[in-house]
């Protein structure tokens, strides 16, 4: 195609979206719909965090500014949630992605029946609900009667049962490891169909240069998978950030706040409290802090 | 078409107008009741509920009621959600915090003025004292189920200990519990619930007492006290030993109970219905393997419990008071409904003191019911219960956890806990 046949036809082109308008009214039904399921209660959150509104009170609230957004960042349970949740959040994420990897790497090679049958095994994690999750392990952890004590005590492990839940040092890596079982098969899912979409003839010319397999791994493989790999984490970190149901189910957030990550801390205040207002400045916070990890994921998948 | 048959035709269609007129008339007289409850949310007690709402139907026709379920970690919120938006059940089912949490909404109806002198007279002794706010009657107390610590005479004797005499002060019930521990590894020497709820602060209130700490409320010395931080000192010694095993709730310690692998238990008097309904255990071998009795006493010389019963309410704008209140009434008082539900089912103590009915009364004659009525009963202390009570407990609670739990010093843990307190 000549520079002349370029010019041609992208004049015209340019000309048509010069003259697309700015609003397509049929796209109103979408935004409206969308105005009335997110922009509403992020608006009206916006405005219950500045008021001191408590649900008991059944006098109107009063506007008191930016006085909940003041006492929250004075707050050393909110500071000790957040970190709660960073610690939870990136630490599940970065290792069920680990051992994602590890899986479907080790299982790549496996073929025919047994692969499935592999494939079905290490997946089924991922099909117990969390809930499902967070009782099956409570009860795995309990300090009597725990399966994970007994064998533990059994193989001469340990000298006497540990309270895994119950410790305030071990209740939050404890939770992790329910939480990387049941997130692990999403990372190998995603990892395996990544490889297998690798051309072939990229791993043939691999192969023709003698490439070993750590090499294999790093310079080859590796570089294909970075993308879902980000994209996957960055999914999963927005889905446990707001992970209730787990640590709920498992701890209430304690022993003390050991385990209270933001979205405990802010059921407590608004359902146990009914301090709606507080609850609300941080739940602000809590969206200004998922919006990052949002147009993060939506940059990889543009990259992507 | 026959003259006949039109004739016969305009007969039935006349008499079914008059049938469907006197329905919808019936229909419009018959009252509804709406009842707001988690009884019959679960599996132990729905059917005697169904039974009894059916009873009271057939006894009162003219009155209709709608059970609403809503399970009992849910009440509280959907009420006050109810409440605010102007749309409550006539009556509901409540219990704790919750009863003093709604009253504070103010809609409440206050209930002074419908028992009658003869129900006021049958009334046990202060038990709608706790449930009077500013002078009003904000609830009627359907049942009681205050606290009691149990004790499994076996473990005792196989400890050495004399199941007959059990520890009165903290001193001894620390001793005796070392002992079981000592002498029987695999039993929990002492079941208390120690999760961060509102109930938990509830149950462990009367222990703290015993040390003469006074977090919150009324005549409060603070977290930061010599008195709380000899009972933190005094609880994670307990957990350090292995005497005592932290998170479980109080519910859950029960099936151990009825397995025999938990020698004190501080546990509401339902206890017994739910050991017998688990292992089956016959009244007379509950009563030579369990006993109970008040909390041991501390420096300051006095017994605590509290009240787990559960109570009534009605709101304020309901259309329908007079038979509101009948429902409420009949769900306490009548002698079916309580042996049919509060004794039968919840092994709980009825709010009246004779229900008129010989065999029923005669069932509250046992070793175990008198122990509570004659010996608990009189340790009942009020509990700071309010709009703020939801929060202190999670910041007293927090503290207990980190006690029992961790390794911070207890000085510091205190003084976290009242900074928590003052916020």
């Amino acid at each position: 195609m000549t520079v002349a046949e370029l010019t041609a036809t992208t004049g015209p082109a340019r000309r048509n979206a010069e003259r697309t308008p700015w609003f397509d009214w049929m796209v109103t039904p979408t935004l409206v719909v969308l105005a009335v399921v997110v922009g509403y209660p992020i608006v009206y959150t916006l405005l219950l965090s500045a008021q001191d509104y408590n649900l008991l009170d059944f006098e109107p609230a009063n506007f008191v500014g930016l006085d909940n957004y003041t006492t929250l960042f004075a707050d050393s349970i909110f500071w000790t949630s957040l970190l709660n949740t960073a610690i939870y959040s990136f630490g599940s994420v970065s290792i069920s992605a680990l051992f994602g990897l590890a899986l479907a790497l080790l299982s790549e090679n496996i073929v025919g029946r047994h692969s499935r049958m592999v494939r079905s095994l290490l997946l089924m994690p991922w099909a117990v609900p969390f809930v499902v999750v967070a009782f099956l392990f409570r009860y795995m952890y309990l300090q009597n009667g725990g399966i994970i004590n007994a064998l533990l005590l059994w193989a001469g492990v340990i000298a006497e049962p540990v309270p895994w839940l119950n410790s305030a040092s071990l209740a939050m890596p404890a939770v992790m490891v329910a939480n990387i079982w049941a997130m692990t098969p999403f990372f190998f899912l995603l990892l395996s169909a990544a490889l297998s979409a690798i051309p072939n003839e990229v791993i043939e010319a691999a192969r023709v240069d003698r490439a070993k397999t750590w090499s294999m791994v790093f310079h080859i493989k590796l570089p294909f998978l970075r993308n879902p790999l980000l994209i996957g984490s960055l999914l999963m970190l927005i889905a446990n950030f707001n992970d209730f149901a787990k640590i709920w189910a498992m701890t209430q957030g304690g022993p003390g706040y050991s385990t209270s990550t933001l979205v405990i801390y802010v059921y407590r205040l608004a359902f146990e409290n009914f301090e709606f207002g507080y609850a609300s400045a941080m739940g602000v916070i809590w969206l200004l802090l998922l919006l990052v990890f949002a147009v993060a994921y939506l940059r990889a998948l543009r990259m992507g | 078409m026959s003259l006949l048959d039109k004739r016969w035709l305009t007969l039935i269609g006349a008499a079914s107008a008059v049938a469907m007129l006197s329905a919808s008339a019936m229909a419009q007289d018959k009252i509804t009741v709406t009842f707001a409850n988690w009884a019959s949310a679960e599996g132990t007690t729905r059917d005697a509920l169904e039974k009894i709402i059916a009873d009271f139907e057939a006894a009162n026709p003219n009155i209709d009621i709608v059970s609403e379920t809503i399970s009992f970690s849910e009440i509280a919120r959907q009420l006050v959600l109810r409440a605010r938006s102007g749309n409550p059940p006539d009556v509901a089912q409540i219990a704790g915090n919750d009863t003093i949490l709604l009253a504070g909404t103010g809609t409440l109806e206050p209930l002074d003025a419908y028992p009658s002198d003869q129900l006021k007279a049958n009334i046990k002794p202060g038990a709608l004292s706790t449930l009077t706010v500013d002078g009003k009657l904000i609830a009627f107390p359907w049942n009681q189920s205050p606290a009691g610590l149990w004790y499994n005479k076996e473990i005792l004797k196989a400890a050495g200990l004399d199941p007959e005499n059990p520890p009165k002060t903290i001193p001894e019930i620390t001793a005796a519990l070392e002992a079981i521990h000592a002498s029987q590894p695999d039993v929990i020497p002492l079941g208390m619930d120690t999760t961060n709820r509102a109930f938990a602060l509830t149950s462990n209130w009367p222990w703290m007492r015993v040390f003469g700490a006074v977090p919150v409320g009324e005549g409060a010395t603070g977290a930061n006290s010599p008195e709380m931080r000899a009972y933190l000192t005094w609880m994670r010694d307990l957990a350090q030993k292995g005497l005592i095993e932290p998170g479980r709730k109080i519910g859950e310690f029960r099936p151990l109970a009825a397995q025999g692998k938990v020698a004190f238990h501080w546990d509401q008097v339902l206890l017994q219905g739910v050991i017998q309904g688990t292992n089956g255990m016959s009244n007379e071998d509950f009563y030579s393997t369990w006993g109970v009795t008040t909390l041991p006493i501390g420096p300051n010389g006095t017994a605590h419990t509290f009240e787990g019963g559960h109570q009534l309410i009605m709101f304020g704008n309901s259309a329908n008071k007079e038979a509101a209140w009948s429902f409420i009434e009949y769900l306490s008082t009548d002698a079916a409904a309580v042996d049919g539900y509060t004794v039968g089912v919840l092994s709980s103590l009825p709010s009246i003191v004779a229900t008129g009915d010989p065999e029923v009364d005669a069932k509250l004659d046992t070793p175990i019911f008198n122990a509570f009525s004659t010996r608990v009963i009189p340790t009942l202390s009020p509990q700071p219960y309010g709009a703020e009570y939801a929060a202190a407990a999670t910041a007293i609670m927090a503290g207990v956890q980190e006690a029992v739990t961790g390794n911070q010093p207890i000085d510091e843990i205190a003084a976290s806990m009242q900074q928590q307190l003052d916020k």
